[in-house]
């Protein structure tokens, strides 16, 4: 089978030098470029791995950008100037359930029609959902902009024009439209598309009725967020802003800083490397708290709702086991997860409930002792499937389970292990999904943490 | 409507038994995964629906729905071809979607100039590629879930499957006979309306037409961007096949019959190696046995597209 092979050529100083676009894509995501040091750590690890053992090598490549992971396999030919990639098997998997509609979970919409244009603006499918008002007559080919009379925003400008040059997704586009039933006031909001060879295709989104849309009285810049004074942070576009202005330059912080922590490029100063290293975990710790205020905007949005998805909370709670099992034995802690044929049928969405459980390994693991034991069991009770995560760390006291779920809340830690967000947002997340997260411990006696949802059977 | 669901056999114990009589006749026989079953079953579903509200608006589509799933589905074998057809077809594009790299980041340059994006011109190939587009995108219903365009419908199944929904209907109201009456005409007004419309063969015969010699250019550059309907639209229409049988030929083709296939699109073989690592990387497909047949006497021109 001719599979693509996807290339790039490092320097003797690390930087890379030239490479095919899906990698070049990738580096430009990762707020680097060409001439710059490489900045996916993984690949930068293995590259420095094979230039120290002057030989090929060939390895799985496990990457992320903001919207897909990508796993591949790498083969990386060392030589005097510095290095060969070849790249195959690229595979991207947007980071999305796969029980998810492909059309986008901003696209369903019940009083709303749901469109798709091309790079041209050029309408191609334009639909009423059952209960929406029917979509005009002779909408084909015509463009979004006729059939949508565009409306600015408070700053003037027009989002799905700004999407237009940037290729990007788009929101909060308000336009008129003339429809069978008269004159509509609504919403477009959509994602750009592309094709296989990254090359932009046209955008396909949904267009809301305005009285859906203004279920939130308050324009959303208003909002004041009590956590933080004056930021906005209740605005989605402040939110996305701030998501993606910190997310490149903090991964190529990262990178640079576990490069030199490793001492890729030679050897260094100890203290040197241990500065490095410890640039690297707070960068990682920043970047986590950026992925938590990205949370946080989203769950904290009116009308956020999670899916109702048929999950089973063993088959999760093993998932989550796989992901943190290494974390956990670099510290000799072992997790006694439930059986395969320890089932929790339960409806809820199945990304926030694996995120919910890593939340509350991740916290088990980084808060127990050495050499411990971790136990994760389900359960169901009467019409609620269960899932505790029970820790031998040195447990919670009463007047520390009332803040525990507190935004920021850290029980007085200082250490860079996390935002003080986690529990608030799993907290969320459950409750958003009709169920709860509790916490039962006491000191000396180890926390058990119960995630409870609606069961199914 | 009775309840004697027994007596036409699809009471669960039969069902069963006849589904593992089946099974043992051939074990070793490649069957229908879950995901192929409900991406068919659903595609069944929406397009009953759809003709049903060709046919009468107030027709109870649920309730039509709900009794043909217990009594099974009239036809079932006219439909399971194009059902099954649209559902690969879907399977396959969504897998590319998955596997298809990251967007490019672009610097923020301010907005884009709204008259040069929506003013541009037209070339009549650029127009033929549209109204392929608009076609394709007709196959998908509100939510973006596959679906069958009433204008891709071989006549035959069309009127097949209008003449089950008017029987079912017809049961209905026949205590009305002015509106059992009314059916009659509806039925002969949806035939004449279906003969008329253009559907995904049509707008890939004529954005074919147009290409002219550079058919095989756009064939190539289908293959290159992932566009699948694009080029099982233009292979259909270089073989005067309709668009459901050459989806289904293409997507069951051994990976080593492709070249003879596509014969007609002139594609060289390195052109074809992205569709060939394409299919070969789709679970569970089906591979047809074809050596018996020839592509050209099983895609055979003459067949009501309509």
């Amino acid at each position: 089978m001719s599979e693509r092979i996807i290339r790039g050529r490092i320097d003797r100083s690390g930087a890379l030098v030239s490479a095919d676009a899906p990698l070049l894509r990738l580096q430009q995501r990762a707020g680097a470029g060409l001439g710059k040091p490489l900045a996916l750590p993984h690949l930068a690890r293995l590259v420095a791995l094979a230039q120290r053992l002057h030989r090929d090598i060939s390895r799985p490549l496990h990457t992320a950008d903001d919207h897909s992971d990508i796993h591949a396999l790498v083969r990386i030919i060392p030589d005097a100037d510095g290095a060969s990639l070849e790249i195959s098997d690229w595979r991207t998997r947007p980071v999305a359930h796969p029980q998810i509609p492909a059309i986008g979970d901003n696209v369903v919409v019940p009083h709303g029609w749901t469109w798709e244009c091309d790079q041209q603006l050029r309408v191609v499918a334009l639909r009423a959902a059952p209960d929406a008002p029917p979509v005009p007559a002779n909408w084909e080919g015509r463009s979004l902009s006729e059939l949508f009379e565009l409306q600015p925003d408070g700053d003037g400008r027009f989002p799905v024009l700004r999407a237009l040059a940037r290729q990007s997704r788009f929101d909060g586009q308000h336009v008129q439209a003339d429809a069978p039933a008269g004159r509509l006031a609504m919403t477009l909001s959509g994602d750009a598309l592309f094709d296989a060879v990254g090359g932009f295709t046209g955008f396909r989104g949904s267009a809301v009725v305005a009285d859906d849309v203004a279920a939130d009285p308050v324009p959303a810049a208003m909002l004041v967020d009590p956590a933080f004074g004056s930021l906005p942070l209740s605005d989605p576009q402040f939110g996305r802003r701030i998501d993606g202005a910190l997310r490149g330059p903090l991964s190529r912080i990262i990178a640079t800083a576990e490069t030199i922590s490793g001492q890729f490029d030679g050897p260094i100063r100890a203290d040197y490397a241990r500065y490095a290293g410890d640039i690297a975990h707070a960068g990682r710790h920043l970047l986590g708290l950026v992925d938590d205020l990205a949370d946080l905007q989203n769950i904290e949005r009116p009308g956020f709702k999670a899916a109702a998805d048929e999950i089973d909370l063993g088959d999760l709670a093993r998932r989550a086991v796989g992901l943190l099992g290494m974390k956990a034995e670099e510290k000799g802690i072992r997790i006694d997860a439930p059986r395969t044929d320890d089932k929790a049928p339960a409806t809820g969405e199945f990304r926030r409930v694996l995120q919910v459980l890593l939340n509350l390994l991740g916290n088990a693991i980084r808060y127990s002792p050495d050499n411990s034991l971790i136990w994760i069991r389900v359960n169901r009770e009467g019409d609620r499937a269960t899932v505790t995560v029970a820790d031998q760390g040195q447990g919670i006291d009463a007047d520390q389970q009332a803040v525990v779920f507190e935004k920021f809340e850290r029980l007085g830690r200082t250490d860079s292990g996390g935002s003080g967000l986690g529990l608030y947002i799993a907290r969320r997340l459950a409750r958003a999904m009709d169920g709860d997260l509790t916490v039962d411990s006491a000191p000396g006696q180890g926390a058990r943490f119960t995630l409870s949802l609606p069961a199914r059977d | 409507m009775t309840d004697s669901v027994s007596s036409s056999g699809t009471d669960p114990l039969s069902a069963r038994l006849r589904e593992l009589a089946d099974y043992l006749s051939a074990p070793a026989a490649g069957r229908l995964t879950e995901e192929q079953r409900a991406l068919s079953l659903g595609i069944a579903r929406r397009l009953v629906a759809d003709v049903a509200v060709w046919l009468d608006l107030a027709i109870d589509t649920d309730g039509l729905w709900f009794e043909w799933l217990r009594k099974g589905v009239p036809g079932a074998e006219r439909l399971a071809h194009i059902c099954f057809a649209r559902a690969e077809e879907h399977r396959w594009r969504e897998q590319s979607a998955q596997r298809t790299p990251p967007p490019p980041i672009l610097a923020d340059t301010g907005e884009a100039n709204s008259e040069a994006a929506v003013d541009a011109p037209m070339s009549d190939i650029d127009r033929a590629y549209l109204a392929l587009q608009i076609a394709d995108r007709r196959r998908f219903d509100a939510l973006g879930h596959p679906a069958l365009a009433i204008a891709d419908l071989d006549g035959e199944v069309f009127r097949g499957l209008l003449r089950d929904v008017a029987a079912w209907r017809l049961a209905e109201v026949s205590q009305y006979q002015a509106r059992a009456a009314q059916l009659g005409d509806a039925v002969r007004l949806a035939t004449e309306r279906h003969a008329a419309e253009r559907g995904m063969a049509d707008a890939g015969a004529a954005y074919h037409k147009i290409l002219g010699a550079g058919v095989s250019e756009a064939a190539g550059q289908a293959i290159t961007r992932h566009d699948w309907p694009t080029l099982i639209a233009l292979a259909a229409a270089a073989l005067g096949s309709s668009y459901d049988d050459m989806a289904l030929t293409l997507l069951t083709a051994e990976t080593a019959a492709l070249p003879s296939l596509l014969a007609p699109l002139h594609l060289d073989r390195t052109a074809l190696a992205p569709l060939e690592a394409s299919l070969a990387m789709l679970p569970s497909r089906a591979v047809a046995d074809h050596s018996a047949r020839n592509f050209g006497e099983m895609l055979a021109p003459g067949r009501d597209t309509q």
